[in-house]
């Protein structure tokens, strides 16, 4: 009995959990600009580098931040940062349009990377 | 009850103080031990002017009303500086930059955290006597440009003092911790933000701003120490019709408002001139200078001001329309060589200057590392500018030295007055600069900043002679030094590198005699002081704050830092035993 309620509240939840969110956008030109773009706009060079490749903030550009962790959960620190460190949510200054595009900026800069690293 | 002053004090106002103490022990009937209790003399005027004589402690951030960093402590020296280990260290329980001076009176150390932290500790043994944590907006990182850090704290009276990132400045006890006054000065929304130490000069708590990077318009306050009421607010850039007004050209008509000028480093008073000196950043935007074109005062200035109005008596202007991010923001060291009254200032323009605190007179002016945004000065002390080494929308800028961040950083220099040295952390790093249209939006970035490459550079400390500029000597680094400085009367040098690494180095060579790993990146400054006839020294240690030289450019920087592992320890030491 207790394995059919477990069962059915399992399958409740999953119907309940939306879809994990993924990049909407593709990396064309203008994309990958508008990202750049709001990453200067935004201030995000102050911590993490002018190429997001780290400063005093992590690289943001390599796989061990980008492909460790889901589109999800890289949306979900930039529009709502990470409590306790100094990375503030930016959901309140970026649409979700505008985090996106950067994201895009971001495997973009990670694509470069491994590229010229070959 | 509070620790007690020891019998260590000489100087008959000493005496008096102790006397005061040993009252107010029997009155509560603790004994005159050194081990017992502790009485928290309140901190006079008269301590504060003389500071300088306070050898067991450290009164405020720059140690000194002429903010020397120097202290006479000369038990540990260049003999025996080998022997310096750890005696305790102290969690501030936050990562992120920790950028505090401490401060120690009569063996209690107040010290400051980062994301709004203070404490006050036994300066002995590290025992925490009281904690206060501000409450922070959750949002108030990327309103600090420069990381969520502290500066330090002020004591006068029976209160320490200290700043809060999203502008309160607040009022404790020193004896329980407990909340005295709580003023708000700013608004943290406009990115009207505070990193800096306090300064008490006749009763009021002089405090700047940070914010420069966001379109605002910053200022000094002035604070009486009693209420926290404002006694006088100085803006840095003047409104329409004040003096400087015509300086921040014709294409703007709001620039007023939002041109920046920021006050984050502590300033330096002279009581025999009665003048408080407080220096300047950069405007807003920082590094787009196309529709702020004139000389934007009184960005990147010292101003000399009247303690009691906040009234200006006179500037001197370091960059002039700057487009570098220059944030002629660093300290001013006073000092007096061979009669004459000068002030100290070393900015990240990559000049050390000497300038008459007299007037504002232009002295001279010494490479700290290589320049070239300027090839000279004219008679009246206004830089000459190379136009090749201007940024502008069209026209990247190629090796621009020194880039933003110096010559020197923030972290401040320290001036040993017998030997007549002025010990300056430094680095040779250039950039490539293209500027771009900025975008005014209160509470948003506005760098007007295109590109940016660093190029690789290293760090430096270098030992100047203070009267004629001279460099007598330097060391190399692979980084930056990213620490203050602290000399003393054992002719020793300290300072501390991104790596973690804290040095002593001998103040007449620069030799370096001592080295301890404190394992996270130093951007904060150390002291000195004594218990017990003791000598301790103290660094605080935790990496952050804006390092665009370690890895922002693709040209190079630091790489080796990337990641620096963060942190957030007070480190103290004193001689061991043979």
């Amino acid at each position: 009995m207790a394995g059919v309620v477990a069962a059915l509240l399992f399958g409740a939840a999953a119907a309940l959990r939306a879809e994990p969110l993924v990049n909407p956008l593709t990396a064309d030109d203008d994309t990958v600009k508008l990202g750049r773009k709001a990453w200067i706009a935004s201030g995000c060079m102050a911590c993490h580098g002018n190429n997001a490749r780290g400063a005093v903030g992590p690289d943001l550009t390599d796989d061990e931040w980008l492909r460790a962790y889901s589109d999800e959960m890289v949306f979900n620190t930039i529009k709502r940062g990470r409590s306790g460190t100094a990375m503030s949510g930016f959901g309140d200054t970026l649409s979700d349009t505008q985090i996106w595009q950067l994201i895009t900026w971001l495997q973009d800069e990670n694509r470069k990377r491994k590229a010229g690293a070959k | 009850m509070l620790p007690i002053r020891s019998s260590r004090r000489a100087a008959a106002p000493r005496l008096a103080r102790l006397a005061i103490a040993v009252s107010l022990a029997t009155t509560c009937g603790a004994g005159v031990s050194l081990a017992a209790d502790v009485v928290h003399v309140p901190v006079t005027d008269d301590m504060l002017l003389n500071a300088q004589r306070e050898s067991s402690n450290w009164l405020m951030a720059g140690r000194d009303y002429a903010g020397t960093r120097y202290s006479p402590l000369a038990k540990v020296n260049t003999k025996n500086v080998k022997r310096l280990v750890p005696v305790w260290n102290f969690s501030f329980g936050t990562l992120d930059a920790q950028n505090t001076t401490p401060l120690v009176v009569d063996g209690v150390m107040y010290v400051t955290g980062s994301h709004g932290r203070i404490f006050a500790v036994e300066a002995a043994t590290g025992k925490e006597l009281w904690s206060y944590a501000h409450p922070l907006p959750e949002n108030i990182g990327k309103m600090m440009c420069c990381d969520v850090g502290n500066r330090g704290a002020a004591v006068y009276g029976s209160k320490v003092f200290y700043a809060t990132p999203d502008a309160h400045v607040l009022a404790l006890d020193r004896e329980t911790g407990k909340v005295v006054w709580d003023v708000t000065v700013g608004d943290w929304t406009k990115a009207q933000t505070m990193t800096v130490a306090p300064l008490v000069v006749k009763g009021k708590v002089v405090v700047g701003m940070s914010g420069a990077e966001y379109p605002t318009r910053l200022w000094i306050d002035a604070l009486d120490a009693d209420t926290g009421k404002q006694v006088w607010r100085r803006y840095t850039i003047p409104a329409p019709g004040e003096p400087g007004s015509d300086t921040w050209g014709t294409t703007d008509a709001d620039i007023w408002k939002y041109g920046g000028g920021s006050t984050w480093i502590t300033g330096s008073y002279d009581p025999d001139l009665d003048t408080l000196y407080w220096s300047t950043g950069n405007p807003n935007p920082d590094w787009d200078g196309e529709n702020r074109r004139g000389e934007n005062l009184y960005t990147n200035s010292t101003l000399a001001l009247n303690p009691d109005t906040g009234d200006i008596k006179f500037h001197y202007q370091y960059t002039p329309w700057d487009v570098w991010d220059y944030d002629g923001v660093n300290e001013t060291i006073l000092a007096n060589i061979d009669g004459k009254k000068v002030w100290l200032h070393g900015d990240r323009n990559g000049f050390l200057y000497s300038i008459d605190r007299t007037n504002g007179k232009f002295d001279w002016a010494r490479e700290i590392s290589v320049v070239n945004w300027a090839t000279g000065f004219t008679p009246d002390g206004k830089p000459i500018v190379d136009p090749d080494k201007v940024p502008s929308y069209e026209h990247k800028a190629v090796n621009v030295c020194p880039a933003s961040e110096g010559g020197k950083w923030w972290n401040p220099m320290s001036y040993h007055p017998v030997n007549k040295t002025v010990v300056v952390p430094s680095r040779e790093i250039c950039a490539d600069l293209l500027s771009g249209p900025s975008e005014r939006v209160e509470g948003k970035y506005n760098l007007g900043l295109a590109e940016a490459d660093w190029i690789k550079g290293y760090g430096q400390l270098v030992g100047f002679d203070a009267k004629s500029g001279e460099k007598l000597w330097t060391v190399k680094a692979p980084s930056p030094f990213t620490s203050g400085v602290l000399t003393t009367g054992g002719d020793l040098a300290f300072a501390g590198t991104p790596e973690g690494e804290f040095k002593a180095y001998d103040i007449r060579t620069g030799e370096e005699l001592w080295s301890y790993q404190t394992g996270s990146g130093i951007v904060g400054s150390p002291i000195t002081y004594t218990v017990n006839g003791r000598q301790y020294v103290a660094i605080p240690s935790g990496w952050g704050g804006w390092t665009g030289w370690a890895t922002w450019g693709g040209k190079g920087g630091a790489p080796h830092l990337k990641n620096q592992r963060k942190g957030g320890t007070l480190f103290v030491f004193a001689l061991v035993d043979k």
